[in-house]
């Protein structure tokens, strides 16, 4: 069987997202992890199937994605991986979209542009919510704008029920919580303590929620496609509800989100791979539904005058995706976005980003379609 | 000259090892997995060292040749198997609790313990241990007994060079256990367990502790006490301050003190034993100057008489923990100069007079008081 996309990593959450999205538009999904009975609900799709793939393997995964007859392939694996599918994906020929590496591993993937470049392969970094729809959202703002200085980014979440659930990666979650992270900073980077309190701020949906200054792509990637237009300030916001957080918060102090592996009768055991299967066993309860903000703000100049665009892309837990809360918008934007790169709507070769790659129209509409909206100043616009 | 052997020499083992050196003049044995731990402890102790692994049983029986008295201060998980080398090398045992399920389990070893003319005192440090004792002293002063209260509290006024994010006084394990296994309480003449860290009431212990908020924590003493002293009630509860409850709490409803097991890259874990293993990696807490106080406090009343017995234990300049390592050297001592000659398997009320291990109490500075009158 030929596949129209191979999924990597389609056994965690966001995997599983994206494939099911794929599947729900009809096209042939291959996918890879090493846990199967973690998509047995995607094989009920009659065009999936799932096989073995050990990320640490490259060569071995690349010649996976060789038979696999498909020309993309979407990684949905811990960040950590980023760079050995990459490989792979030059070995085999694949185009690659990732859901963002950070700072420290974005910067490490852009070493690779050349060999994308040359091998006529596009490589399109962060493509799910944050990085990914804020992109997106950022490049609409900015090419309103003459000029642009300063730009304010992040997410913001709350559940109808305060209980505890994991949000997105615990991998993601410890590193962007314990890393000092870069903001650009009158037009250069500098590092700022990790996890900084950035106050109260209040999001769309969802009311007033403590925001930290965390590590994140955007920073980065911000500052190399909007530089040209005068860009000096990123800062990026997360916004946890408090119940969340303090689970979050105590999860790392009490050190069970070290990668440092200890022996547990002779095996050897890192308590983050222990975090992450015991939060795992968590179920939503009935009746939970969460709401996510992704939002934006640019300031800057337009016809001489100064101008800000806020922008919010809102989420719910939707029917039919109960089970993933509103962490549908990162498996879905990285679907649509690998939909419009088999359909030749993004034609870049080499690595990019979705604010240079991505068109904002036809992105933002197939959002409205599973009901994911767009808001400039407020105002719906998908 | 009789021998008395401590079995771990862990923070409890090192206790009981130091109040040994100080008051026994008989030679004394350490038994530990890895030797060179204790090699130094050994040499300023002047003990003898033997290799024995708790998990490994049949290394038990050979390193318990000729000791008189084993003093157990490994997890009580092990407290049967350990039993078992005891009645197989002929020696007495002694041990710090069994957690209510495993105290149960061993009072059935009773008759073997007699046949083979050994004496077993389950339970013998501070809680369950000089609380049991309390209770029994106190019954002699009521005709009938309707209530046992037992409430721990506790107050740290130490100063610190580096806090843990987690610090506790004991085993990490038995305190996962203590928040996740269900609290047995005796209600009405019948045992009912209740829901782990409920129970939580505010309490005002004597100055300088205050006000406190004790909660049901399962204890071996609710495996005795209703039927060795005929109560109608009898509860266990101890104090915990609101972070460390909060932290031990968040753990527990997000499955990280569950009993299952769990794969991981082809590997089956128990959930409980790993994060009890990550919790022993956070950084020490290292006391600057220490000043703790904690009280024991064991109430014994009925519709016309209350007795509040009162355990007092100051520390300043060492840690309180000695409340707990010094009850099974008193004991040990006890057994080997033949002032305790029952034989079989028994709780601490059933065997020990009040009187004479008070005054060994009151000799290490730990205090009795009887309705707020200091006895010993």
């Amino acid at each position: 069987m030929k596949f129209d996309f191979v999924v990597l990593g389609a056994t965690g959450e966001e995997g599983n997202i994206a494939s099911k999205d794929l599947l729900e538009s009809g096209y042939s999904v291959l996918l890879c992890g090493r846990n199967k009975s973690r998509v047995k609900n995607l094989l009920e799709y009659k065009k999936a199937k799932f096989v073995y793939v050990d990320l640490n393997n490259v060569e071995k995964t690349a010649s996976i994605l060789k038979k696999s007859g498909a020309k993309i392939a979407v990684n949905c694996a811990e960040l950590r991986m980023n760079i050995n599918a990459m490989k792979a994906c030059l070995i085999s020929g694949l185009h690659y979209l990732d859901l963002g590496g950070l700072q420290e591993m974005t910067i490490q993937q852009y070493k690779l542009d050349k060999d994308f470049k040359k091998r006529k392969l596009t490589a399109l970094l962060g493509c799910g919510s944050t990085p990914g729809i804020s992109n997106v959202m950022a490049a609409y703002a900015v090419n309103k704008m003459d000029s642009v200085e300063h730009i304010e980014v992040g997410f913001a979440w709350d559940s109808n029920i305060k209980k505890f659930i994991l949000p997105y990666s615990i991998e993601s979650i410890v590193h962007e919580l314990t890393t000092d992270p870069i903001v650009l900073d009158n037009g250069k980077f500098k590092k700022t303590k990790a996890c900084t309190f950035e106050g109260v701020l209040k999001f769309k949906g969802i009311e007033k929620q403590n925001t930290y200054c965390i590590v994140h792509s955007e920073v980065f990637t911000f500052k190399r496609y909007f530089g040209k237009k005068g860009l000096k300030f990123v800062h990026y916001k997360a916004g946890f509800p408090k119940h969340s957080f303090r689970v979050l918060d105590m999860i790392i102090k009490l050190g069970f989100g070290s990668k440092e592996p200890i022996k547990i009768n002779g095996i050897s055991l890192r308590p983050i791979d222990f975090t992450r299967e015991v939060l795992k066993k968590i179920n939503r309860p009935r009746e939970y539904k969460e709401t996510e903000d992704i939002w934006i703000k640019v300031y800057g100049k337009s016809n001489g005058n100064p101008r800000k665009i806020e922008m919010d892309c809102l989420v719910k837990t939707l029917n039919g995706w109960e089970n993933y809360g509103s962490n549908i918008n990162t498996g879905m934007s990285i679907s649509i976005m690998a939909q419009m790169l088999n359909k030749n709507l993004i034609k870049k070769y080499g690595i990019t980003a979705p604010e240079e790659a991505v068109l904002s129209a036809p992105f933002f509409g197939e959002l409205n379609k599973r009901k994911i909206f767009v808001y400039e100043d407020n105002k719906k616009i998908n | 000259m009789k021998t008395i052997g401590i079995l771990g020499l862990g923070s409890m083992g090192k206790i009981i090892a130091k109040d040994l050196a100080k008051t026994y003049n008989g030679k004394i044995i350490y038994l530990a997995r890895e030797i060179n731990s204790v090699k130094s402890l050994a040499k300023k102790y002047n003990a003898e060292i033997r290799y024995a692994d708790v998990s490994k049983p049949k290394t038990l029986v050979k390193a318990f040749n000729g000791i008189d008295v084993l003093i157990h201060a490994v997890h009580h998980e092990f407290n049967l198997d350990v039993m078992e080398a005891c009645l197989k090398s002929k020696t007495n045992y002694i041990d710090l609790g069994g957690l209510y399920h495993y105290t149960k389990k061993q009072l059935k070893l009773n008759n073997q313990f007699q046949k083979a003319n050994l004496t077993a005192i389950i339970g013998m440090g501070a809680s369950p241990g000089i609380t049991n004792v309390l209770a029994k002293y106190a019954s002699k002063f009521l005709d009938k007994i309707e209530n046992i209260e037992i409430k721990i509290g506790y107050k740290d006024f130490s100063t610190y060079k580096q806090i843990s994010p987690l610090s506790a006084s004991y085993s990490m394990q038995t305190i996962l256990e203590e928040f996740s296994w269900k609290p047995a309480v005796f209600i009405n003449g019948k045992i009912k367990f209740v829901e782990p860290i409920s129970g939580r009431e505010e309490y005002n212990f004597p100055e300088p502790i205050g006000m406190q908020k004790p909660q049901y924590t399962i204890h071996s003493e609710i495996a005795t006490l209703p039927y060795t002293l005929k109560a109608k009630n009898v509860s266990f509860k101890i104090a915990f301050d609101d972070d460390f409850v909060d932290k031990i709490k968040m753990l527990k409803e997000n499955g990280f003190i569950s009993d299952e097991k769990i794969k991981i890259n082809n590997n089956e874990f128990n959930i409980k034993e790993v994060s009890a293993e990550i919790l022993k990696k956070l950084p020490k807490t290292i006391s600057e100057k220490i000043n703790q106080y904690e009280i024991i406090r064991v109430i014994l009343s009925n519709k016309h008489k209350k007795i509040i017995m009162d355990v007092k234990i100051k520390g300043v300049g060492e840690t309180i923990d000695k409340d707990t390592g010094v009850p099974p050297s008193i004991i040990a001592q006890m057994i080997v100069d033949g002032k305790i000659k029952d034989k079989g398997v028994f709780p601490p009320e059933s065997v020990i007079l009040g009187e004479y291990f008070f005054k060994e109490l009151a000799k290490r500075r730990i205090y009795i008081y009887k309705n707020n009158k200091r006895i010993n």
